[in-house]
């Protein structure tokens, strides 16, 4: 039997080829995103090393399991270095990603969504720095600073230009005195990397501290010794050693790049998905075909036993040979992916090709995991075919659709329902709701998978109307082999359904959320304008400046900090306000109490929104205690209660007087104000102009813009999604092919009668690309109805702060479908083309 | 249009005149066809210079022993195939000169077919097979006469059956109704009834004889039978590629006799 099952897949290399594609494809999305994280560690690894340096030892706060971290004092330095053993000490100084950024000599500033803009300070030890210089001079005084090379040379920073730089405390003037190289050939990734000198770069961030204090040991130092002596120098610190801060660092990106894996992962599962519906379909196809032949084997004394294996022993040869190729093809998806992402800006490291072996174990695995999965049922099915069927003549019949298939189909639909019933509104932990949603998704798709045979022939029928009136009876034949086999036609739609019930979902829940927003915005905002900044790095004397302006009316940054609570002392986090401004700003509605009334009788006033008003009780005049990160606590006296949570997103809203007093953070998240009355329309827009152009990192916003704006990023997110999406699409779109290459193989005699008989070659072609197109409109439609489902079960699901009503987007949808139907078209291309060109008598014979 | 479709004059003379009992002029003819399979060592010539004329409103059978280029020449004649050398004319069509878009328009538009086996498409029901030509051509078949076509081979209550609904004897009537039904010039039958049991086979044979007949229609049918040829007005002989003579007004005798010499 082996002897034939390798003579099988020799003679009929075409099927072989069309089956082996779908598993390659599978594989090769698994690879690649295994080779892309493994090559992006690789890289970050080495950067990792870069940073760390020459670091032996390194002194720092201990993390408190609470509020931010602080600063150390300047002094330490120098004790530091006075220390036994130490050679030589060094301040670290760094800001938060992008929080200093230069301005380039043409005024465009560099994206904050591209590679990361970094200032640290400038450290003339070479041991203890991860930066030499390349030309010029180090930066030594206030008003100069340095940057690498290859940043300076991208964004068009000359050495002795003079640049503004945006800072935390302002806009500032700088020399750029030096050019630098970070570690041995500064792979900087793309980031933009500055250097200051210590005291400047202190200054700018309004900290007088340290981070911490990196140490070289001296030669033949005891280091145990001198991490004791270290740690004992000043209190709340901890001594680090070299390998502790390089593990630790790769941690820190590792986690990123773990996120970025487990997306590409997640991707691969549902390429995995898709294609096991399409290698299932061809080995079903390639077995139906094989009918009269598997009969023969029978009559000629083959046993089912037999049969079944020869099938799993070509699935066999097919995972094993398809996989190996998955792998390569991989490798190649990797590169083609890296290309693209670099296209969309996100700047991709030169990475060496990782193929590890657990890339190789994991491809086999899943390559011939699938193959076997998929290969199961038509093996079984191919063991079933009896003896007579060999000495049967005629095409066979179309199957009907089985009630065990129904009644299974049924179950799975319910139990994939009940499991993301569960998912998403009784369990709890990531990890729980996240598994049994993919489950409760991958059941309902196989469950409408079994089902929607019988919705198949009556739904391609309604479908084919329009073909039938336009096309004649190349239409109508079309339409009947669309229905002629529902198994067939629903699991090919299928593949495709499961992609665009994941576009419909995303743009239901994207619709629902927009559409909450600008309702939100249209009731709540009375302010006039809402100033953000992108990189979270607000200007901190933007209120100020604003707050002196007599055009403005009232103006309150917002501000956001975690504080404990409560008896369970549980972390929360609280918005912070100029509380007597607000209501110039928002409409909060207010249900008791008052916003402003306060002012002079309460020191420590606090709003609550009134869901935590009624969960403790709460009304004017009691009190709430806080413990602050700064280690402050407050009593905070109850001045109000409101009702609009979407606004403020938190249950307690502070004034900023308490914020200043306890030394919560003074960053603004964003700001809102309001013009005074009389001030026209030019004014106001010189105002804006004015603030636009002093600091340029700002937006500026109308809440009409605003609401635009935050739709422009659900919608980017959405074209992320949809970015992800259409390959599962494309995936969809070869078994679509796949399986029309298949049937127009299948149907050779059919089609060379078709053409004795005078039918024309494009009336052919037209008839297998509207075949394509119905098969791709069922499956658009089985599609659009599961998302408009999975669509409405999030939105219920979401938190109603997010959304609460559900909104369809009907004519992006229906564009969906438009663009579903046209790709089955193209998808057709292929087989329409080559069955056209089958030459009659050939045909007739075959 | 194209020249393939339109009828040139003296064939609708013909046809007119065809109504009558006089003798027609030829509906088809092969004229020094020749076909070439393969080269070098393996070649073979399936047709190797035959001169053939078919009769108009007469059924004419085409025998010959195996691989005597029975089936070459048929479908040399329907325009499914092209000849080596030599001319093929439908009417006053010579196919020679047509392309494959035009030949796909002759055999749609003014040849009718019926094959041995698998003449029908499986998804479409009796009446739909045998409107398909004049569908795919986008003419509106003329109701009567299929109407007529459909009784004369007795297929009224089976209409809407699918073919894997109708037994091999009744799929055949489909075939020769779908023939019939576009009024072609020509019908060729390659082996109709090889399939068929002899009762059943000779009811095909009937209705294409009452066609010819009644009908008018012309019809070319390949065959080894005897008892099928009869049914023929004449039968033409091949033998290696070679036409080797004729014989009107066959009985299955005189049909067994003629072989016989062939041969010889
Ligand atoms: N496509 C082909 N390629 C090569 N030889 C062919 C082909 N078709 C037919 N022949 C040869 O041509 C000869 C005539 O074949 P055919 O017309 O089918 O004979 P018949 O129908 O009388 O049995 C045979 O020798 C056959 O082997
Ligand atoms: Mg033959």
């Amino acid at each position: 039997m082996l002897r034939l099952t390798l003579k099988n897949l020799a003679g009929n290399r075409v099927r072989f080829a069309l089956t082996a594609f779908a598993v390659v494809l599978a594989v090769s999305f698994v690879v690649s995103s295994f080779v892309l994280t493994d090559g992006l560690r690789q890289q970050f690894d080495g950067l990792s090393a870069e940073i760390v340096g020459g670091t032996d030892l390194m002194v720092r706060p201990v993390e408190p399991d609470f509020g931010e971290i602080p600063s150390l004092p300047g002094s330490l330095v120098a004790e530091v270095a006075a220390t036994d053993g130490v050679a030589a000490a060094a301040p670290v100084v760094g800001t938060p990603d992008n929080a200093i950024r230069p301005v380039p000599p043409d005024g465009e500033l560099i994206s904050t969504n591209g590679p990361p803009q970094v200032a640290v300070n400038w450290v003339d030890d070479p041991a203890l720095s991860s930066f030499t210089l390349v030309e010029g001079r180090a930066p030594a005084a206030d008003g100069e600073f340095a940057m690498d090379v290859d940043a300076a040379a991208t964004h068009g920073f000359t050495l002795g230009g003079t640049y503004d730089v945006l800072t935390p405390t302002g806009t500032v003037s700088e020399t750029l005195t030096g050019l630098t190289r970070f570690g041995a050939d500064n792979a900087t990734l793309g980031a933009t990397l500055m250097q200051f000198p210590t005291a400047s770069l202190q200054r700018l961030t309004g900290d007088t501290g340290v981070d911490s204090v990196a140490v070289a040991l001296a030669d033949g130092a005891d280091r145990g010794a001198v991490q004791a002596a270290l740690a004992s120098l000043a209190p709340g610190t901890e001594v680090i050693d070299n390998a502790t801060l390089l593990s630790e660092q790769q941690d820190g990106f590792n986690q990123g790049i773990s996120i970025m894996g487990n997306v590409l992962l997640g991707f691969a599962a549902v390429s995995l998905f898709v294609s096991i519906f399409i290698i299932y379909n061809t080995f079903a196809i390639v077995l139906g075909q094989r009918t009269r032949e598997l009969g023969l084997l029978r009559l000629v004394g083959a046993d089912p036993r037999q049969i079944r294996r020869s099938v799993l022993g070509e699935a066999l040869v097919i995972g094993i040979v398809s996989s190996l190729l998955g792998i390569g093809a991989g490798a190649l998806v990797a590169r083609g992916l890296t290309a693209l992402f670099d296209a969309l800006g996100a700047s991709m490291p030169d990475m060496a090709l990782v193929i590890s072996a657990r890339t190789v174990i994991v491809a086999l695995v899943v390559g011939i995991g699938a193959t076997m999965i998929s290969a199961v049922g038509p093996a079984r099915k191919a063991a079933r075919v009896a003896p007579i069927v060999a000495l049967r003549d005629g095409a066979a019949a179309g199957t009907s659709t089985g009630r065990v298939r129904l009644a299974v189909g049924t179950l799975i639909l319910a139990a994939g329902l009940a499991a993301g019933g569960t998912g998403l509104f009784g369990a709890s932990g990531t990890a729980t709701v996240v598994s049994l949603l993919g489950l409760g998704a991958a059941a309902v798709f196989i469950g409408v998978t079994l089902v929607s045979p019988v919705v198949a022939v009556p739904v391609t029928r309604v479908l084919s109307w329009p073909a039938r009136a336009t096309a004649g009876v190349a239409g109508r034949l079309a339409g009947q082999n669309a229905g002629r086999n529902p198994q067939r036609t629903a699991t090919t739609a299928a593949a495709l359904m499961i992609g665009l019930a994941a576009v419909t979902m995303a743009l239901v829940v994207g619709e629902s959320v927009k559409a909450e927003l600008r309702s939100t915005v249209a009731s709540s905002v009375t302010a006039d304008y809402i100033v953000t900044e992108p990189s979270g790095n607000f200007p901190a004397d933007l209120a100020a400046t604003l707050d002196a302006s007599p055009e403005v009316a009232a103006v309150s940054g917002f501000r956001y900090e975690e504080v404990r609570t409560g008896a369970a002392a549980d972390e929360i986090e609280v918005t912070g306000a100029r509380l007597t401004e607000v209501p110039a700003l928002f409409d909060l509605d207010v249900t008791q109490g008052s916003l402003t009334d306060w002012a002079g009788t309460v020191a420590d006033p606090v709003a609550v929104a009134e869901t935590e008003a009624v969960r403790l009780g709460l009304a004017p005049g009691d009190t709430v205690g806080m413990d602050f990160g700064s280690g402050q606590h407050r009593d905070l006296t109850v001045v109000a209660v409101f009702a609009d949570e979407y606004v403020v997103e938190s249950p307690y809203l502070l004034d900023l007087s308490t914020w200043d007093a306890v030394g919560a953070s003074d960053a603004d998240d964003f700001l809102s104000f309001s013009l005074a009355d009389g001030v026209d329309g030019a004014r106001a827009a010189e105002l804006v102009a004015g603030l636009t152009a002093a600091y340029p990192q700002v937006d500026v916003d109308t809440p009409g813009q605003f609401a635009d704006k935050v739709a422009g990023f659900v919608d980017q997110a959405l074209t992320a999604v949809n970015a992800m999406v259409a390959l599962a699409v494309v995936i969809a779109l070869i078994g679509i092919a796949n399986t029309l290459a298949l049937s127009v193989f299948e149907r050779t005699r059919e089609l060379g009668l078709l053409r004795a008989v005078g039918m024309t070659r494009r009336q052919l072609r037209r008839m297998i690309r509207l075949e394509a197109t119905l098969v791709a409109l069922f499956g658009a439609a089985l599609g659009v109805v599961t998302g408009l489902g999975f669509g409405w079960a999030a939105v219920i699901a979401l938190p109603d702060t997010i959304t609460e009503t559900v909104a369809v987007p009907g004519t992006r949808i229906a564009v969906l479908v438009a663009v579903a139907g046209v790709a089955g078209l193209l998808a057709a291309w292929g087989p329409a083309r080559r069955a056209s060109r089958l030459d009659v008598l050939d045909a007739i014979a075959a | 249009m194209s020249r393939s479709t339109t009828v040139p004059a003296p064939i609708i003379a013909a046809a007119r005149a065809s109504v009558g009992p006089e003798p027609t002029p030829a509906a088809a003819a092969a004229v020094g066809a020749t076909k070439v399979y393969g080269k070098g060592d393996t070649v073979v010539r399936a047709l190797d210079g035959v001169d053939v004329t078919f009769d108009k409103g007469r059924m004419t059978a085409i025998m010959g022993p195996s691989g005597s280029g029975k089936s070459t020449l048929m479908h040399c004649l329907a325009g499914l195939d092209q000849l080596t050398s030599g001319q093929v004319v439908i009417g006053s069509t010579d196919l020679t000169q047509l392309n494959e878009r035009q030949l796909t328009q002759l055999r749609r538009d003014r040849i009718g077919f019926i094959f041995q086996s698998f003449n029908l498409i499986p998804t479409l029901n009796a009446a739909e097979n045998i409107r398909l030509p004049m569908d795919l051509a986008g003419t509106t078949p003329d109701a009567r006469w299929v109407e007529h076509v459909i009784a004369t081979v007795g297929l009224g209550d089976r209409l809407r059956h699918r073919p894997s609904e109708l037994s091999g004897g009744q799929q055949q009537r489909v075939a020769v109704a779908r023939a019939l039904a576009s009024r072609p010039e020509i019908v060729f039958a390659d082996e109709p009834t090889g399939n068929l049991d002899s009762r059943t086979g000779a009811e095909i044979l009937g209705f294409m004889a009452r066609a010819v007949v009644d009908l008018g229609q012309t019809i070319v049918m390949v065959t080894h039978d005897p008892v099928a040829a009869s049914y023929a007005d004449r039968v033409v002989f091949l033998a290696d590629g070679r036409l080797r003579g004729q014989l009107d007004h066959p009985t299955p005798d005189t049909v067994l006799d003629a072989m016989r010499n062939l041969g010889q």
